[in-house]
């Protein structure tokens, strides 16, 4: 059983860390928490069964295609849904703007694809019983995602602007930095994580339209738990949720899942509004 | 020959007097069909409406009824309760049509049935909540498909009588329609002396079910009894039951024979031994062959209609409710909503192809119990499934 809790807790915590990394992602340069980052992992799902099952394309192929699609999607979401609200931040348009993004995207797949789960294609048929791929891909994927990030933010000129946008926008655009490039291409790199998140867990979670808003709220909790825009925190508090989220499957069951989930989640909160691993705002007044 | 002012004032009244009568023999029997065509769930209607095409043409074809032609006028209610309710109200005073049949899904009746009943307009239809049906409340309306009590019968007789199973695990998603079937289900095992060894309903996107198996397993079932329509749930069940080396059969809904669980189980075998509900006019014995009857209908649809992507309950079904209506008209020669009701109140049986529907002033639950079945749910064929060991 203590397997089983972590092949699965693991593997479904992976998928939710990356959720929670596609939030920070758009979040860090234009402070919208944009409610597509699940349907981005739904759509993940959907286009790799449809370009590898449906269209029989190579795997290689298949992912460049799903991550490409993805991207664009991201990219259509700071255009349409974020840049318009961008002047009346304090408003909170963008809860608006972003829903209705999300919902276009599953009302569309829904009509397009279909309502019923479809299969997801086996990757590399690697694996059986609980060493599976469905139960490590998720989990590999997830940590090349988090060393890559790293290496993007600390290594490389793009990385650093990424940062300087997301510490102080105003203080960037005096420098000169191109503002609005680095937002779109960071939307596009949202779009590419949350796909990945979609494609690696495709096997367990099904190419189904209706993952989106499953993504979108257990995506948002190791967010949430870690801290806004702390991926690191991210991923801790994805895997944590995963992991007790199964454990609660198996202790209490499912309806009851749930509902330890979003106790657990709440409790975490009253005693650390600002996330387990995010740091208090501070205010010059 | 003259004609004076006598004998055109005559002759006009008498055209005046006769042209009612002559409309009246050539006004179609207006024939209303709510249908959710398009939408999540919309698979049931679009084969329905394949029988009611067919049921029509072939009537019209052989000169209509009593020299009427039959016009159906279809409303796409996209699955949406309030789409439902307009296209009712629009086909009660606009349209003005002699019967309805619909609609299709259960949410949408529960919004319509009260509407039909008060311009106690005839009504047919396959929804499955019980209390959809009420002699008393709803004169109007009658049912030529099971209820979700007939569906619950049928299972719990299969599992005590056939697979022999005391103890049970009951499991539904956590739909309202689950969460009530799976609690009516115990209730009903639990009359019978059964053991219910497990109940749980889950949530249908869960990616793991081994946790739920394994407490099945663990609490002894001898069958899992399932009510849910997602699919993605019941495959993830059967790749469980697979992975854990469990044989332990399946029995339940109908959704377990959906075309959807062969392409997402992991391998065709882990799809033996479900047996879902069923009818037994729509089911092949042990030689591969239909009912006599249903043999028949299938073989003057062949070319015509298409069975291959639908079942043939559904198809069959709306053959039957066009020709319930068409045989009422033909019966009392009158479309009037009160002599269509009568004639419905005195069939006892009436010979359907997809049943033998008993109607009584009393009760408008047509469907015999004794021709819901279990079937294999992996056999489909033509849109009809082979029967469950146990029967003959």
């Amino acid at each position: 059983m203590i397997a089983s809790i972590l092949a699965s807790g693991l593997a479904v915590g992976a998928v939710y860390a990356l959720i929670g990394i596609t939030y920070n992602t758009m979040f860090a340069t234009s402070r919208v928490m944009s409610f597509t980052a699940g349907q981005l992992g739904m759509l993940g799902g959907v286009l790799g069964s449809m370009f590898i099952l449906k269209l029989g394309l190579p795997l290689v192929v298949g992912l460049v295609l799903t991550l490409v699609v993805c991207a664009l999607i991201g990219v259509l979401t700071e255009i349409v849904a974020v840049r318009p609200v961008l002047k009346s931040l304090d408003q909170h348009l963008y809860v608006l703007t972003t829903l209705a993004v999300a919902l276009l995207i599953q009302q569309f797949t829904a009509i397009q694809w279909g309502t019923e789960p479809q299969p997801f294609p086996r990757l590399l048929e690697a694996g059986s019983g609980l060493l599976d791929e469905k139960y490590w891909l998720p989990v590999v994927t997830c940590a090349v995602t988090i060393i890559g990030l790293e290496y993007l933010y600390r290594r490389t000129l793009v990385g650093h602007a990424f940062i300087a946008i997301a510490e102080d926008n105003f203080a960037a655009r005096a420098l000169g930095l191109p503002e609005r490039n680095l937002r779109i291409a960071s939307y596009a790199l949202a779009g590419v994580i949350g796909g990945l998140a979609g494609f690696s867990g495709g096997q367990l979670l099904l190419a189904f339209f209706a993952n989106g808003p499953l993504l979108n709220f257990y995506g948002f909790i190791p967010v949430a738990l870690g801290g806004l825009g702390n991926n690191r925190g991210a991923v801790i508090g994805g895997v944590a949720l995963g992991l007790f989220q199964q454990a609660a499957n198996f202790y209490a069951g499912g309806i009851f899942a749930s509902v330890a989930v979003f106790s657990l989640f709440i409790i975490v909160l009253l005693a650390a509004p600002q996330g387990l691993f995010g740091a208090t705002a501070s205010r010059r007044v | 020959m003259t004609i004076t002012r006598r004998d055109l004032a005559l002759g006009t009244a008498a055209i005046c007097l006769a042209a009612p009568a002559l409309a009246q023999t050539a006004e179609p029997i207006r024939f209303g069909w709510l249908a959710a065509m398009t939408g999540p769930s919309s698979a049931p209607a679009v084969g329905f409406d394949r029988g009611v095409r067919f049921a029509a043409e072939a009537i019209n074809a052989a000169g209509g009824v009593r020299g009427r032609r039959l016009e159906v006028l279809t409303r796409d209610t996209q699955g949406d309760p309030t789409k439902a309710v307009n296209a009712t109200q629009e086909m009660i005073s606009q349209l003005r049509v002699h019967a309805i049949w619909g609609p299709t899904n259960s949410g949408e009746s529960l919004a319509t049935t009260a509407i039909m009943a008060r311009a106690n307009m005839p009504n047919i239809h396959p929804c499955v909540v019980d209390s959809l049906i009420d002699a008393r409340r709803y004169p109007n309306a009658f049912r030529i498909a099971p209820s979700n009590t007939q569906w619950d019968d049928a299972v719990r007789n299969y599992c005590l009588q056939r697979v022999n199973a005391r103890k049970v695990a009951i499991i539904g998603d956590t739909t309202g329609y689950g969460v009530s079937a799976v609690n009516a289900c115990v209730a009903s095992f639990q009359r019978e002396g059964a053991e219910v060894a497990y109940k749980a309903n889950i949530d249908a996107t869960q990616p793991d079910m081994t946790p739920d198996m394994l407490r099945a397993r663990t609490a002894g079932a001898e069958a899992i009894v399932i009510w849910s329509v997602s699919t993605g749930m019941i495959a993830r069940m059967l790749n469980t039951r697979a992975s854990m080396g469990w044989d332990v059969p399946f029995v339940g809904h109908p959704a377990l024979s959906s075309g959807e669980i062969g392409t997402l189980v992991e391998r065709p075998a882990n799809w033996e031994k479900v047996y879902a509900i069923g009818y037994r006019s729509c089911a092949y014995n042990d030689a591969g062959q239909l009912p006599e009857r249903m043999a028949g209908l299938v073989s003057r649809m062949r070319g015509k209609v298409n069975l291959a992507d639908t079942l043939l309950w559904w198809v069959s079904c709306g053959v039957d409710a066009v020709e319930l209506v068409a045989k009422a008209v033909e019966a009392t020669n009158s479309t009037a909503k009160e002599a269509i009701i009568a004639h419905w109140n005195t069939l006892a049986p009436y010979r359907g192809y997809y049943g033998d529907f008993t109607f009584t002033a009393t009760e408008h639950n047509g469907y015999p119990v004794a021709d819901i079945v279990m079937v294999r749910a992996n056999t489909a064929r033509d849109g009809a499934f082979n029967l469950a060991p146990g029967y003959t």
